[in-house]
This record gives structure tokens, sequence and C-alpha cells, in this order.
């Protein structure tokens, strides 16, 4: 059962519905058949019985007369006429009997059957009797009618109807009726066909359309086009209108039409004004039709939709492209948590800051990956922030493997619709901010410190040339090798180094007008390293020159240019001691605005402590008696007042590491000077100069 | 739908198929018609025969006499049955022959049957108008606007009960006559065909206008008065009364039995409830006894009308 079920399931819906109106038809033909051939029958049985009633009645009226006058002649003439004047012939036979039970006229040839005689007896009162008789042969009505006289009974007629006659004619009857429904039958089946066929090849095209649809195939056709359109039948002339020479459409799928009693509504609310136009009752199909035409509208509509969609995707996309280009460029770490704290985005800048990829951060939370006291210092005050929506800013500072780093901090609760969803941070790496404002500060303490110590110097110049000025004119009082002598050149000698001390002094804190002059800073360093190269020489120590030859002249005190260079020298040879290179680069930066004379050596470079305090007056690493503190401090004051800038890194970077054969060996660590000079004017421009390499933190 | 639906459905289907499936057909009963005999002929009693002059239709004349031919077989014991001739002219040759053994018939019959066969009158009947004579009606179509009195019947087609017919025929005979109207002056004298209902046939051929003129005897337009509009049937004359129906016994007819049949006949009485079943359902309201004299008026108009 179930597999027959199975079977008829799956048999296509064309064979169902064929298979369904066969049944139905069949049934039916066969129930009305049966139903005709059993009332038609009876009918036909009813009519033969009437008839022999009829017959019974009427011979026993016409028989009267001829009983009363026994007239056998035409007793004789009246049933024998009867039987052999019977069209159908299903008469058998007919007898009159007298009321004593003689016979008085038969149709029987060869003698009387008395044993009818004692069948079918009929009463008086009785219009008519009838017996179905069996006489092994064939089966009879018999029916018996009194021959009455006012209440006397003169005798019975006797007549026989064959069963089997009026059998025949109900099975003639039976074939005629069972050719006929077949007939119908087949004739409803071939109608039923067709019917289905049609039905079921629009709904194939409905199907096929729909397989369409969803293979992405949006453009469908599956109703016909009427063929008569609505400017057609109304006359219309409004070219402009949306349904004008849409063939494919009917108008009240198209919204906007300019048809005065076309409604303002879209299909499926428009069509409710449409049932009264004239165009809708001209070109309105059935229920397939219609819903042909609503899967096409709906097609359309969907087509419409998706490609708006498409739209919008790639919108998002492009502006989802755009979001994370920005946050990714950006150098800023940002990061945003849902209200359990939990990472639903970051940007590269963040991966890389923990050191993780994107998809191990998205889904955890702090304690995935900072440490737990760090995570839980962050959770506290995450938690504070969407507990009490004030955002958060703060400047931290954080020590790692690159040195120190200074981060500012900003959490933001996100809401929607009142309610905090999450918490966005932002933090912005200051470092390098935060280094320009301690140089800020250092320049600012440079120059109090100038101003300091140039007036010192000024006050204490003049006794002190008093001192040299006396001392000097004390020895002329004194022979050479007078002690009294010897002890005032020792006067005159000290005096002269703290005039030294104060004219540095007072160099480091001019900012009086230079002497300024076209000069060519490659000749200048040329010159100087010229100079001490064969002191240096003494002490295994090279100077390697690798001067840009593009560089132009500049403007500048060609004197005190030579002293900035001396002092870099004989501090990169102090740093070296014995056996070490001096690497002089001279550079233009890339916007030729400025240049760049970088001074290397091999030394024992400076202590990154130390770095920022090197250009501070009397700050000398060198030991007691080897220096004055005031070298590079003179230099940095030149520099400035040529309006250049003066830094140190140490140890060198890669890129300034002498590779000259010269220079391989056992060195140190070494400390690099960069000193930049603008091309023109007396100011740096604001642009940075990638020559120069950044110190590392 | 429920498999429940589905049984249902089933079971109306059935029982339509079953509806139309059975039939009524009764059980037949078993007959040998092998055993098959000519019919004897039969012993029959001794029987005296009763005939009513076939004016009307036997079923009339049974329906009318058989009540009192019943009473009389009672009364007398006698094995009395009524027989039925077709004609008067048979009904007389019966009488003559013997077959007939009580003839009740029109004086015109008798006084020919007397005279040809020796039959003998005993009785006579009163008639329902309380007389023991009767009389003949001339009638014609009340719309006939061609004969409006009896002088009109000349030249018309005449239609009578039968050339022996007494107040079908003799009497309006008689009649005619007597005013003046000769046979000859009709277009043509028809005498109603067939064997029996002969007063009836002649009152239906003027009613259908196939004659102008026809003669009935009196009380034979109330036999049609639910079968026809009498309205449409004029009366032109009524003839004379004459000596009315009478019994007659054939020539050789035991007297015993001619006594008894008397007696039992001038015993009815219209008082008595059973007698006056069996009187007005002949048609009259006694029997008196009668003499052949009685009829002699008859026997005079027969000659007279030239028969």
């Amino acid at each position: 059962m179930h597999a027959a079920f199975h079977y008829l399931s799956r048999l296509s819906f064309q064979t169902k519905i064929n298979i369904g109106l066969a049944l139905i038809i069949v049934c039916f033909g066969l129930l009305l058949g049966a139903i005709n051939y059993a009332v038609s029958s009876r009918a036909v049985l009813r009519e033969a019985l009437l008839r022999g009633e009829v017959l019974s009645v009427n011979l026993s009226a016409r028989s009267v007369e001829s009983i009363l006058s026994m007239n056998f002649l035409r007793l004789t003439n009246l049933v024998t006429e009867m039987v052999d004047r019977d069209d159908r012939k299903d008469l058998v036979y007919a007898f009159i009997v007298d009321r004593h039970g003689q016979v008085m006229a038969h149709t029987f040839r060869d003698g009387f059957p008395v044993a009818l005689l004692q069948v079918n007896q009929v009463g008086d009162l009785q219009p008519f009797g009838m017996t179905l008789l069996d006489t092994g042969r064939e089966r009879l009505y018999d029916f018996a009618a009194p021959v009455m006289v006012g209440s006397t009974r003169l005798g019975t007629v006797r007549i026989a109807l064959s069963h089997s006659t009026i059998k025949a004619a109900i099975d003639r009857l039976m074939w005629i009726n069972l050719v006929a429904t077949a007939g119908a039958t087949l004739l409803a089946l071939i109608g039923s066909t067709f019917f289905a066929r049609t039905v079921t090849r629009r709904i194939n095209a409905l199907r096929h359309s729909a397989e369409q649809v969803v293979k992405g195939n949006l453009d469908v056709q599956i109703s016909l086009a009427p063929d008569r359109s609505c400017w057609e039948i109304m006359d219309c002339k409004e070219k402009r209108c949306p349904a004008h020479e849409d063939r494919l459409r009917r108008c009240w799928y198209i919204a906007g039409t300019f048809c005065p009693g076309c409604s303002s509504h879209n299909f499926p609310e428009k069509l409710d004004d449409c049932r009264n136009c004239p165009v809708y009752r001209r070109n309105a199909g059935d229920e397939i039709q219609s819903l042909a035409e609503s899967f096409e509208f709906m097609a359309l509509t969907l087509k419409d939709h998706i490609e708006e969609l498409r739209r919008s995707e790639r919108n998002l996309a492009r502006q989802k492209q755009l979001l994370n280009t920005i946050l990714d460029v950006t150098p800023d770490m940002v990061t945003l948590q849902d209200e359990e704290l939990v990472y639903l985005a970051v940007n590269k800048a963040f991966c890389r800051h923990v050191g993780r990829e994107e998809g191990e951060i998205v889904g955890g939370t702090d304690f995935d990956i900072f440490s737990d006291e760090q995570a839980d210092r962050n959770f506290h005050e995450d938690m504070q922030i969407l507990l009490t929506s004030h955002p958060l800013s703060k400047e931290i500072m954080t020590r790692g493997g690159k040195g120190k780093k200074w981060h500012h901090v900003v959490k933001v609760p996100v809401v929607e619709n009142g309610k905090i969803i999450g918490l966005l941070t932002t933090a912005r790496d200051i470092t390098v901010v935060k280094q320009y404002q301690e140089k800020l500060i250092h320049s600012q303490k440079m120059e109090d410190l100038g101003r300091l110590a140039g007036g010192v110097a000024h006050e204490i110049n003049t006794p002190l040339s008093i001192i040299l000025g006396y001392s000097q004119l004390l020895l002329k009082d004194f022979p050479a090798d007078d002690p009294v002598a010897q002890d005032i050149g020792i006067i005159e000698k000290q005096a002269q180094v703290c005039r030294k001390i104060v004219a540095d002094l007072l160099s480091f804190s001019r900012t009086t007008e230079q002497a300024a002059q076209p000069m060519d800073i490659n000749d200048s360093l040329r010159e100087v390293a010229e100079l001490v190269e064969h002191i240096f020489r003494q002490n295994r120590i090279v100077i390697n020159l690798r001067l840009d030859e593009r560089i132009p002249p500049i403007s500048g005190d060609k004197e005190r240019l030579k002293q900035v260079w001396i002092n870099l020298y004989n501090n990169a040879a102090d740093a070296i001691g014995d056996d070490g290179c001096i690497s002089v680069t001279s550079k233009l930066c890339a916007h030729r605005r400025r240049l760049v004379v970088a001074v290397a050596d091999t030394g024992s470079g400076v202590a990154e402590d130390d770095l920022d305090k090197i250009f501070e007056p009397f700050f000398t690493t060198k030991p007691v008696d080897k220096g004055t503190g005031l070298g590079l401090s003179v230099t940095f004051g030149i520099i400035k007042d040529h309006g250049g800038r003066i830094s140190a890194i140490s140890p060198v970077p890669s890129e300034y590491v002498d590779d000259s054969p010269a220079c391989s060996g056992d060195s140190g660590p070494g400390t690099v000077f960069f000193v930049e000079l603008p091309l023109e004017g007396n100011e740096l421009p604001p642009d940075e100069c990638i020559e120069i390499p950044k110190k590392e933190t | 739908m429920t498999p429940r639906h589905h049984l249902m459905i089933l079971l109306s289907l059935l029982f339509l198929f079953s509806l139309a499936a059975c039939g009524d057909q009764p059980a037949p009963v078993k007959v040998d018609m092998t055993l098959r005999e000519e019919q004897a002929s039969g012993e029959r009693q001794p029987v005296i025969t009763y005939a009513y002059l076939p004016q009307f239709s036997h079923t009339v004349s049974f329906e009318r006499h058989h009540r009192l031919v019943q009473y009389l077989s009672e009364t007398t014991g006698l094995n009395i049955q009524q027989i039925f001739p077709e004609t008067f002219h048979e009904h007389m040759l019966m009488v003559a022959q013997g077959k007939i053994d009580i003839s009740y018939a029109n004086p015109f019959v008798y006084a020919l049957t007397a005279e040809r066969s020796g039959a003998k009158v005993f009785a006579k009947i009163v008639e329902p108008s309380g007389e023991a004579a009767f009389g003949g009606l001339i009638i014609a179509r009340a719309d006939n606007p061609d004969i409006r009195t009896l002088a009109d019947c000349r030249g018309k087609r005449w239609i009578a009960v039968d050339q022996f017919s007494a107040g079908g025929y003799l009497f309006g005979l008689g009649h005619f006559i007597d005013n003046g109207i000769r046979p000859d002056d009709f277009a043509e004298i028809v005498f109603a065909p067939g064997p029996g209902g002969k007063q009836e046939s002649v009152i239906l051929g003027v009613y259908a206008g196939r004659y102008d003129v026809g003669t009935v005897r009196e009380g034979a337009l109330e036999l049609l008065e639910d079968k026809i509009d009498l309205g449409q049937i004029m009366i032109l004359a009524r003839t004379p009364r004459y000596p009315g129906w009478n019994f007659a016994a054939r020539a050789g007819l035991a007297e015993e039995v001619v006594r008894d049949i008397k007696e039992a006949m001038f015993a009815l009485d219209i008082a008595d409830p059973e007698h006056r079943l069996i009187l007005e359902s002949a048609a009259m309201r006694g029997i008196l006894p009668a003499d052949p004299e009685d009829f002699d008026a008859v026997r005079e108009l027969v000659r007279r009308s030239g028969l």
C-alpha cells in the first residue's frame, strides 16, 4: 500500500490528473450506468407489466358482450387477434374462462394446458392480478382480469407476457446504456486529458520559470501578451505613461499609470480599482494566468530588490573596505568590545601591538591577550566606564623590548538607543611627541643655561682680563727663571685657561650676528680633516670622507663651522682612543632644503641616558682634566646660530657604520652626530629628513 | 480528507451500486404446461332460456335483467339462464326455433312472434311511469334549423332502432303516417347497425349529425344522460302510447314452468325492498298478467303501417 502511494506520488502532475479524472469518470460512469440501467430496466419492466395489465383489463372489457352472447367466435377472434397482432411478440397466450371456470376461448394450438387454470386466481374486486410463472422453458408474466358486469362476474380473461422478451428488451437497453456510458466515458477521458494537458502545460511553464528564478534568471515570461493592450483599448495617446507600448505586462501590474481611473497604489492594491476597468475585463485571464502574471511580477520585483541589495552590498563592502583601510592604515590602535568586554573588532595596529592575528583576538577578552595583572587592571577600568558611561582619556608609558613607549588611550562607551552596547578604545602612539616634548624642554634648558653662562662669563671676563693683564705685566718685572716669574707664569697660564673657558661660554651663549658668507660645507669638512688627520694618525685613527658633491654652497660663518667640525672630530677621536675610524658623511636631504653632516666614530659610545645631556655645558664623560665639557655646548650654540640642529645616536645605526677595510676589526658601538643645516635662510624646514635615522626606542 | 471520509464515500458508492442492482422480482410459480387437453363440451343441466330483446347493449340487458332471472331461478327452482340474441330478427328466429323459452320483447316483436311461431304472452310489465303502456320519441338535433316541426322531417334522413322495434320504429312510423308523412317522403330510412345497443346508436347518430331525425322509445334518452349533452337533442314529437313490453313463452314450453314463472313474476311487489331492487334494475314497476288481446292496438298499428 505504502509502495503504491509512493509510486503514485512520484507520477507527474498531468498523469495524476489524468488518472484521478479517469477514476472519477469511470466510477461515476459505472455508477450512473448502473443506476440508469436499473431505473430504465425497471421502467421497461413496469411499462411491460402496465401493458399486460392494460391488455388484460381491455380484453376483459371487450369480451363482456361476447361472453354474454356466448359468441365463441368473437371471443376466439378477440384472443387470437390480440396475440397475432402483438407487435412486440411478447404476448405468449390469451384465454377466457367463464364464471364456472370453463374455457371459452384460447390461443393454444395444441390443447389447453389445464394447469394454467389453477394459478393466478383473481378476485371479483381486484382490477387484475399478476403472477410470474415458470413453465420450465421460460418465465411468463401471467395477468388475470375478472370480466365484470356491475357486481356480477361473468368470467376471467388471462394473458401472458414473455419474460425473456421483456428481458431481451432490458438487455438491449443495458447494452445501449453500456455503449453510451462507455462512449461518454471515453469522450470525458479525452476531454479530461485535453483539460489536464492544458492545465499542466501552464503549470509546467510556471515550474520551469520557478526553476529559472531559483537559478538566478529573473527575466521570466510565462503569461502570453494580450492581443490588445490598454492604450489600444482606451485609445490612449499618453506616451509618457509607463504602461504605454509595454506589451509584456498588463497595465495593472505597472505603478504610476496615467489613466484617469487608475489608482495611485501599486499592485496588488491597485487591482481593486481595476476590476471594473474595460482593459481588465478584456485582458484578465483565469486563475493560472493571474498566478503566472503575479509570478512574473514577483520575479521582476525580486530582481529589482536583488539589484538594490547588490548595490547596497557593494556600497557596504566599499564602506567596509574603506573603514577597514582607514582603521588598518591609521597608526592608532582601535578596538571595539561588547558589553561583556569581548573583542568584536580590532585593527592591524592593535594586532601588531599585541603580536597576534585578528582572528585570535576577536571573540576573546583581555585575559586571552594580556597578562593577568594587566587584564585585571583593564577589566576594572573598562567596567568602570561601562557602568558610569564616563569616557576615559589617559597617557600611559610602557617599557618593552623596544624601549619606552608612550600611548594616549581614549576609551569611549558605545551607546545605542540609550543603552551601552560596547566600548571603543583608541590608543595613539605619542612617543615621538613625548620625545619632542623632552627635546623642547631640553632646548629651553640649554637656552636658559646659555643665557646664564653668557651673563656669568661676561661678568667674569673683565676681572679675568685684568688678572691676565697684570700677571703679564708682572712677568715682565721678573726674569724668566725667577721662581716668582714661574708662579706668575702659572697664574697667567691659568688665567688664559679661564679666559678660554669664558670665551667658550660666550661662544655657547652668543646670539650675536655671525659673519655669514657663502661657503662650501664639503670644503670646510675636508679642510678640518686634513688639519687633524696627521695628529689622529698617530693614534691610528682614520678619517673617511663621503661627501655629497651636489650640496650647494650655503650661507654661514666658515670659521665657526670649522670649530664645530674640530670639536666633533676631536670628540670622535677621544671616544676612539687608539685604532678606529671616523666616518664623515654629507648628504642633501630629500627635499633639497637642508643638508646633513654625519660624523660617526667607532668609539666606546655614549650611554642612552647621557645622550640627552651631552650638549649641556660642563657635561663630560671624559676623565677629570681631560675636558671642560664645553666643546659640544659650544658646537650646539654655533649650529643653533646657523639655524640648524645637532643630535647624537649611539650606537651607530647600521647604515652609518663604516665598512671600509681600515675600519674593520674590533670596535665599539660608536656614536654618530648629525648636524642639520638649512640650505637657505636661518631656520630648518618643517619636513623631516629621512636620511637621519630615528633613535630606536 | 481523513480516512473516515474515504470510508464514508466508499460505503456511499457501494450503497448506490447495491441500490441500482437490487430488483423487486416476485418468486415465480411453477406451472406444468405440458399437460394439455381439448375443452370437453361438459355436461349441461336442462335450462330455461330467457332472452331480452336486444334493444340495448348486452351489458345493459344483462344488468337490467340478471337480478330478475336470478330471482326467478331461485323462486321457481328452475335453471333459468339469460341469453343474448344479437338482433331482433335473431331473437324472433330463436323464439320460433324454440331456443328461447321466455321472451321479453316489445309488443311489435311479440305480435310478429306470436303470429309466426305461436308464442304466447303471459305477462306484461308496468313501465316506470306506472303505466302498462309506452310510447316513442321522435328526436332531432336542437340546433338543426331545418327541423322545427314534424312536417320538416320530409326529405330528411331518418334513423330508427330496428325494423322490429316498437318504440324505436313502429310507433314513430305510425305517428308519421298519422301526420301525413309517408316513408317515401324521407330521403333515407336507416336502421341502427350492429348487435344490441341500437337505441343508443340512434340517439348518438342524431347527436353526431349523421341523421336528421331519429325514433327511440321512451326512457332511452336517459341512458345517455351521463355520456352526451341531452340539451342538444330536441324531442319533436311523442307518439301515442301502446301496450308495453311483455313476457311470452315459446310454443311448447311446459305449462308448469310457465305457471311457476308467472307466479314468481306476479309475486314481485315494488313495496318489497328486494323486489324493488329487482324491478328497478329491470326498469319496470311491476309485472301483470296479460292476454294476447291486450296487444290488438299494436297489431292494428302494424297493419296501418303497411308492415
